[in-house]
Formats: C-alpha cells, sequence, structure tokens
C-alpha cells in the first residue's frame, strides 16, 4: 500500500528549545542566516519556532509552536506554479523541484502558513561549514524557492534499505532530522495510512487539531495541545 | 487664417497633410535632448537590473513576506496604461464618435508601447529570469509541459493575444497613411514605408476591406482588452491571502486600467500638441470629452473601491480587518488617503468645476490619478503580503530598493523614447480618417 | 484578348457615382470597375457593392485556433499529469481563460489575413493593370474595358463629370 507521510507535533512538550531548527540546518545545507538578515526579514529556517505570548509580566504564558511546512493534501502554493516546481507527489509530499523553479514568488505568496523561503543570494557558509554539507541534498542557487520536504532524502533512503531487506517500511524508521533531534520527543513522524502507527494515533486524539484548518488546505501535520 | 476654424476637418487636405508631415522631418535640439536624456536613464535601469541577475534578488528590497514589489505594481500599472488606446480607438470607433478621429492612432502607440514595456515585468521580477521561457509550451528533454492551471499562464496567454491583436489594431489603419508618406524625400524612409504599406494604391477594395477589418479588430480588441486585465487581477485574486481572494478584483482593475490610460492619454495628447504644433486638431473640445470620461472613470474608481473596502469592514473576518487597518489606519494609511485624493478629490475639483477645467488643469489632474493609480497597486499588493495569517511570520520592513526604482524610472523613459521613436517615423494624426466621410448606407 | 484601362478624375463623389451607375447599366460588371481615394469613399448602397467574408473568416478563426488550443492543453496537462492541490488534471473552468484568449487570438489573425487576402494586397492579382496617382481632392475611375470597347465608357464618363479621361494601355 502506498505511504501517506504526516507528522504530529505535541505542544505540551515542546519547550522551544529549537533543535529541531538547527538539525533541520545540518541536514538541508540551509545557509545560515545572519543578524542582517534577520532585521531585513531574509532568513531561512524550514522549521521555526513560532513563540506567542499571553499575559503580561509577571504573569506571562508562552507557547511555542514549530512551523513547518504542513504539506497540505489541497496545497494552494501547488496549482499556481508555472512550472510544476512544486507538486504533490503520491505519497503525499508537496515536493519541491529547484531545478525547476523559475522564482515567480506565487507560491510563497499562497501559502498561508509563510512556510516558504526564497534564495535571495547564492548562500554562502562561513568556512569550514560548508564542509558539513549533506551529500543527499542539493545545495540551492540564488533564485529559488525552497521549504521543508519532510526529509524526503530520509524517507527514500528508509524505503530502499526496507526494500533491500525484504521488509515493509517499519513504523519509527523513518525520522526527518527535526523529529530524530527533539529532546523532549514531542515530534512524531509516521504513515498516516497506517492505522496502527503512532502518527495515525496522535492525529486522532482528542487533543489533535491542524493549523487553519478553515481555509481547506487538508494539511499534515497534527498539533495536539491540552485542551481541545 | 485657420485660427478661426472652428472644425478642423474643413482644413483643405493640402494643409492637413503638410500639418500632420511636417513633425516627420527634421530634428530639432529640444527633441535630441529629449531622447537622450532617458536614454541615459534607461541605460542605469539596465544596469540595476544586470545586477539583480548577477547577484539576485537580494539587491531588491523584497523580503519574507513580501515576495511582491514594485515590479508587480509596474507590472499592473503599465497593463493598465495599455488600456487607453482600446477604450479611445475601440469603444469610440465602434459608437462611431466624430471627436477620436484625431487621438486614436495615439491612443493606439500608447497600448502597444505600453504592452511592450509592462510585459517586460513578468521576466524582470523572476528569480532565474534566464529560464522564463520555460512558460512557454514547448517539447523539451524533460517531456514537461508548462501548467496552464496557473494564472501566470493565463497572463501570458492574455498579454501574448493583446499585444498581436493591438500591434495588428495599430498597424491597419497606418497602412494608408505609410502608403502616402512613400513619397518623402530620404530614400530609406521611402523603402521603409513602401515595404510597410503592402502595396496599397487606395483602391476601394482595399479601403472597403480595410474599414471591415477594422470594425471586426475593434470588437475584438475591445473583448481582449477587458480579458487581459481581469486575468491580471486575477494573479491575486486566485490567491487565498487576506483581502486579495475577492471576486471584485476583475471588474476593479478593468475600471482602474481604463481610468489610468485615459489620464496616460490626457498627457500624451497635451504633450504632443504643444511640442507637434497640433493645436488645430487637438481642440478644448477633445480635452472636454476626455476629461469628462476621466470623471466617469474617477466615479467608478471610487465605487469599486468603497464596494470592496465596505464589504471587508462590514464582514470584519479578523485577517482582512488586519490588512484592511494597515490599509487605512496604521502603516499604509498616509499612502492611501493620497491615493483616494488624487484619484478622486483632485480630479473632481479641477475638472469637475466647469470654470477649472481646461487643458493645463486636466494634466495636472492626470499627473495625480496615474501617482494615485501607482499608489493602488502599491496598496494591493504590499499590505496584504506584510499581514500574514499567522501573525508570528508578518513583516512591515518593505521598502523598494535602488534596483526597483531604477527600474521602475526607467520604465517611463523607455515610454518616452519609443513614443518620441514612433512620432518621428509615422505620424501620430492619422491622416486619412480625419476628414469627415458622410455615411450613405441606407439612403 | 487585350483589355485597356480607362482612368478618369472626378471632383465629385456623386459624379463618380452616377458615372458607375451609367456604366453598369451598359454592361460593365463590378469587376471592371476600381474606385482610387486618398480616403475612403462611401456610395449608396448598390452602386458598388463589395460583398465580404471577413466575418464569417473571423469567427471560424476564433472557433479553429480556440478549439485547437484547449485541445491542445488537454494533451498537456494529460500528458505529463501532475496533481497539483488538489485540482484535476484537466478542467475546462481550470484552463477556460486559456480557451478565451486563444478563441481571441485566432480572431484576431483570421481577421488580419483575410483583409491581406480580400484587400488584393497580397495576392499578384492584376499586376499589369495601371494604377493612377490620385491627385489631392480628386477621385479617380479605372474602368477595365475588353479593346474595342473603350469607345462608350468614355462618353459615358465624359457625361457623368470626369475631369479628365485618359485611355491607357497594360502595364
Amino acid at each position: 500500500m502506498t505511504h501517506r507521510w504526516g507528522m504530529a507535533i505535541d505542544l505540551d512538550r515542546c519547550t522551544g528549545c529549537e533543535a529541531c531548527v538547527a538539525a533541520c540546518h545540518a541536514e538541508n545545507n540551509i545557509p545560515i542566516s545572519t543578524p542582517e538578515q534577520a532585521a531585513t526579514g531574509r532568513t531561512t529556517h524550514w522549521i521555526r519556532i513560532d513563540r506567542y505570548y499571553e499575559g503580561a509580566f509577571p504573569d506571562v504564558k508562552v507557547k511555542y509552536m514549530p512551523v513547518l511546512c504542513q504539506q497540505c493534501d489541497e496545497a494552494p502554493c501547488e496549482p499556481v506554479c508555472p512550472t510544476y516546481a512544486t507538486y504533490h507527489n503520491p505519497e503525499g509530499l508537496n515536493v519541491q523541484v529547484y531545478n525547476r523553479c523559475v522564482g515567480t514568488f506565487y507560491c510563497a505568496n499562497n501559502c498561508p502558513y509563510t512556510v516558504r523561503y526564497f534564495n535571495w543570494f547564492d548562500p554562502v557558509w562561513p568556512e569550514p561549514m560548508q564542509l558539513q554539507h549533506n551529500p543527499d541534498v542539493a545545495v540551492r542557487m540564488a533564485g529559488v524557492m525552497e521549504k521543508c520536504s519532510f526529509c524526503i532524502q530520509r524517507i527514500k533512503r528508509g524505503k530502499d534499505e526496507a526494500a533491500t531487506a525484504g521488509q515493509p517500511v517499519a513504523d519509527g524508521d523513518i525520522q526527518p532530522a527535526c523529529v530524530q533531534s527533539c529532546p523532549a520527543e514531542a515530534m512524531v513522524f509516521g504513515d498516516l495510512n497506517d492505522p496502527e502507527s503512532k502518527v495515525s494515533r496522535m492525529a486522532e486524539s482528542s487533543r489533535s487539531t491542524r493549523l487553519l484548518e478553515e481555509l481547506g488546505t487538508k494539511p499534515k501535520v497534527f498539533y495536539l495541545e491540552r485542551g481541545r | 487664417m485657420y485660427s478661426s476654424i472652428k472644425q478642423p476637418e474643413l482644413l483643405p487636405y493640402g494643409k492637413i497633410r503638410e500639418d500632420l508631415f511636417r513633425p516627420l522631418s527634421g530634428m530639432t535640439k529640444t527633441y535630441f535632448a529629449a531622447i537622450l536624456i532617458p536614454l541615459l536613464v534607461i541605460l542605469f535601469g539596465a544596469y540595476a537590473w544586470m545586477a539583480q541577475l548577477r547577484y539576485g534578488m537580494g539587491v531588491t528590497g523584497l523580503q519574507r513576506p513580501v515576495f511582491w514589489g514594485f515590479y508587480i505594481v509596474d507590472f499592473v500599472f503599465w497593463i493598465g496604461i495599455s488600456h487607453a488606446g482600446t477604450l479611445i480607438s475601440a469603444i469610440l470607433r465602434l459608437t462611431d464618435a466624430g471627436w477620436r478621429k484625431p487621438i486614436t492612432r495615439a491612443a493606439e502607440a500608447i497600448t502597444v508601447f505600453a504592452l511592450m514595456i509592462g510585459g517586460m515585468f513578468p521576466i524582470i521580477h523572476l528569480g532565474r529570469a534566464w529560464y522564463f521561457y520555460w512558460l512557454m509550451p514547448y517539447p523539451n528533454s524533460r517531456l514537461l509541459w508548462p501548467n496552464f492551471r496557473s494564472p501566470l499562464l493565463w497572463d501570458l496567454t492574455a498579454i501574448v493575444t493583446y499585444v498581436t491583436g493591438s500591434v495588428i489594431y495599430l498597424y491597419l489603419p497606418l497602412i494608408p497613411d505609410m502608403a502616402q508618406l512613400a513619397e518623402h524625400n530620404a530614400p530609406w524612409r521611402r523603402k521603409l514605408y513602401r515595404a510597410l504599406s503592402l502595396g496599397w494604391t487606395g483602391s476601394d477594395t482595399e479601403w472597403h476591406a480595410l474599414e471591415r477589418a477594422m470594425k471586426l479588430m475593434a470588437g475584438i480588441i475591445l473583448a481582449v482588452a477587458v480579458s487581459v486585465h481581469t486575468v491580471v487581477a486575477w494573479d491575486f485574486a486566485m490567491a487565498i491571502a487576506p483581502m486579495w481572494h475577492s471576486s471584485i478584483f476583475g471588474p476593479y482593475f478593468v475600471v482602474g486600467a481604463i481610468f489610468s490610460g485615459l489620464a496616460a492619454l490626457m498627457i500624451v495628447l497635451a504633450l504632443i500638441r504643444k511640442l507637434m504644433g497640433l493645436e488645430l486638431y487637438l481642440t478644448r473640445h477633445h480635452f472636454d470629452n476626455l476629461a469628462k470620461l476621466l470623471l466617469l472613470m474617477s466615479v467608478l474608481w471610487l465605487y469599486f473601491t468603497m464596494a470592496e473596502h465596505l464589504t471587508v469592514w462590514y464582514g470584519n473576518d479578523p485577517n482582512e480587518m488586519v490588512v484592511f487597518g494597515a490599509r487605512t489606519r496604521a502603516r499604509f494609511a498616509p499612502l492611501f488617503w493620497l491615493m483616494v485624493s488624487v484619484n478622486f478629490v483632485v480630479p473632481f475639483v479641477l475638472l469637475g468645476i466647469r470654470r477649472l477645467r481646461s487643458i493645463g488643469t486636466g494634466v495636472i489632474a492626470s499627473v495625480g490619478i496615474l501617482l494615485g493609480m501607482f499608489l493602488e497597486r502599491y496598496i494591493i499588493v504590499v499590505p496584504t503580503l506584510s499581514n500574514t495569517r499567522l501573525p508570528a511570520a508578518t513583516s512591515t520592513f518593505y521598502t523598494p530598493s535602488w534596483v526597483e526604482v531604477a527600474v521602475t524610472v526607467a520604465t517611463f523613459a523607455g515610454m518616452i523614447v519609443l513614443y518620441l521613436l514612433f512620432s518621428k517615423l509615422f505620424p501620430i494624426v492619422a491622416v486619412w480618417e480625419f476628414k469627415p466621410h458622410p455615411h450613405e448606407d441606407d439612403l | 484578348m487585350s483589355a485597356t484601362y480607362l482612368l478618369s478624375e472626378f471632383r465629385d463623389k456623386d459624379a463618380v457615382a452616377s458615372a458607375i451607375d451609367s456604366l453598369r447599366a451598359a454592361g460593365v460588371s463590378t469587376a471592371d470597375l476600381d474606385v482610387f481615394s486618398e480616403e475612403p469613399v462611401e456610395f449608396r448602397r448598390g452602386v458598388l457593392d463589395r460583398p465580404s467574408r471577413m466575418s464569417l473568416a473571423s469567427v471560424l478563426g476564433a472557433i479553429v485556433f480556440g478549439a485547437a488550443a484547449t485541445a491542445f492543453v488537454w494533451f498537456a496537462q494529460y500528458n505529463y499529469a501532475v496533481v497539483t492541490g488538489g485540482m484535476p488534471v484537466f478542467s475546462f473552468w481550470g484552463t477556460g481563460i486559456i480557451t478565451y484568449e486563444m478563441t481571441m487570438l485566432g480572431a484576431v489573425l483570421a481577421t488580419f489575413g483575410y483583409f491581406l487576402w480580400e484587400s488584393g494586397l497580397l495576392r499578384k492579382g492584376d499586376a499589369t493593370a495601371p494604377v493612377p496617382v490620385v491627385p489631392p481632392e480628386c477621385i479617380c475611375l479605372r474602368v477595365r474595358c475588353v479593346s474595342g470597347d473603350a469607345a462608350r465608357p468614355t462618353v459615358l464618363l465624359r457625361e457623368a463629370g470626369a475631369v479628365s479621361v485618359e485611355k491607357k494601355a497594360p502595364l
């Protein structure tokens, strides 16, 4: 049976430590952002921690929400790309094809979650960080749009290894870098087509919700929160 | 002797021809300067674009989440101005309004050049502009076709159709004039005109075919023009961004386009009237009629703007209200209210009060309207993108960089250069159309 | 059979109309008559009608081009079928604008092409016929007569009020 990859994030466990952000940078050859870029809104973090503050000091409550590409089943970013640089693959992933992107920016404008990032210049890494690149992931050039891919290179490797071993992909075998690195084990990744997988059970939990569901994008990242 | 003549069509044909062909020959110092300075501006704009191609889109002021900025504003602005020719030429031809006669060619020229300039922006704004041709369907080694579901592909087909139609619509009535010009002195001109006039002899078969073709083209080009700016509007309306996803955008942009096109036309006509000595042919009557049309479009524009904003305010959708507040009360408020003043208040005072209405005030109002329409496109593009649905991703930082400003200014210079070249090669008033032809179809 | 041409000059549109009427009454066909002018001259119906099929050509061109473009889009969408945002691979509404624009483009091209044909500009046509140089404010009428026949038309032209009548051999 085909897979349908999804993710569940337990917001009650998330501490906002940003280990996922760092891991994603390392895994996916994302350029390191400078303070000047942050000041001009040009940072690239495929997964970012959004912070929402409630109340006033000293009774402040902070909500941490890791926001990454929601891999929407009816993604608004897909139909507007004139060159099919982003489309939906049979396993439910919203794929970004760097080679095909001409940089019209329409997909980024249409994403309600603002999870698409653009390469404003050719990426530069301070020495010797460019030696740390992941050979499984392309380095993007200036003019190309990019976003979280659910670590499609790890999905592919997981499927290949399972096929070599003659076994089906087991739940938990494939973990994107962010899921793998979370110290609070707040993130879970798996096959939504498998009703026994951890992510399916979490998605059906009473605490489960999705971001901006009312827009009809059918996102595949489930956020678990107390009181839902 | 001729200043007392109220109707220039009654001038002897030889005088008309002499007046309208005279600007084609010779080059004054003013003309030379008028072409040289814009050329330098264009060079600087080209340099700016080269910097963008070399270093990346980072040289612009764009940033996440404002991924569309000045270039898209320019694109919509210039495509909007291209509706000048269509309205005047096509609608007035179809309704047989006589006052259109001296202004059709000037208007059609604006259309063609504005389209040429506006059509460059879908390429200029690309992150990897050298691959722009991937949007065109051609057999390739990747066996890929472009995504026809994307509004950007609709843009492509619409603009290609409109450019083709406008060029043909400009060319058709030029043929008889070029046949007459073929007796011009300079040999290179003679060759040019003879080639372009396709051996026109002025026989009645040719005239009938021409008039029929022009009637058909007028209707077709009108249908195309309405659809082109609707499609450009749908670049925004098809997106789900707050205050973009509105069904009013189609008609709103068409009205805005005709509005800005008329303003551009008034400015251009005033200029050529002064610079080419066409006071006899472009009379106060023409500017009066244009002013009335401009007033009508101003009211229509206000109506659409109000309708859009009232429904948003009354509906009180949280995401849309943030953008609404940004436009009318917060960061973009000064631009918004400036836009309303120059698009509605100033034209109404200067053109609505008959005592104040003149060619000079018409030009002032039109310059204001062009500024206002540029602001309108800016106010549509940037506040929506700045205020994202997820508040944590919101930004307010977009300001255009020198690159975007240079390219924008260069397009205005480009328009000037193209128009000046055109006016030296072809008579800006259609000579053969000028005389009244009484119609005897139904005697 | 060698034809000769009569080039006549008139100052007044009505004179041309009456000349044409009398020539046609004498048996000259409209195919042998050509009016040359620097601006379009309109006669009342029945004098020198030139039936045209340009509207038909325009409509046909529109339909053909629009249908072809839609068929191409249908083919291209299925040839490399890509799922985007849950939209159908081909939907008429999803690409309807392209159908519309290409229909209009077909109409434009057909109109222009047919104009070039119907006006005779691109047809080699009768390259031997002499073309009069039209003086300003004048209208020229060219009559093609099978030789021997030139006398009667000349008389009719002068009677109608021609300023000058010139007989010319084919080029």
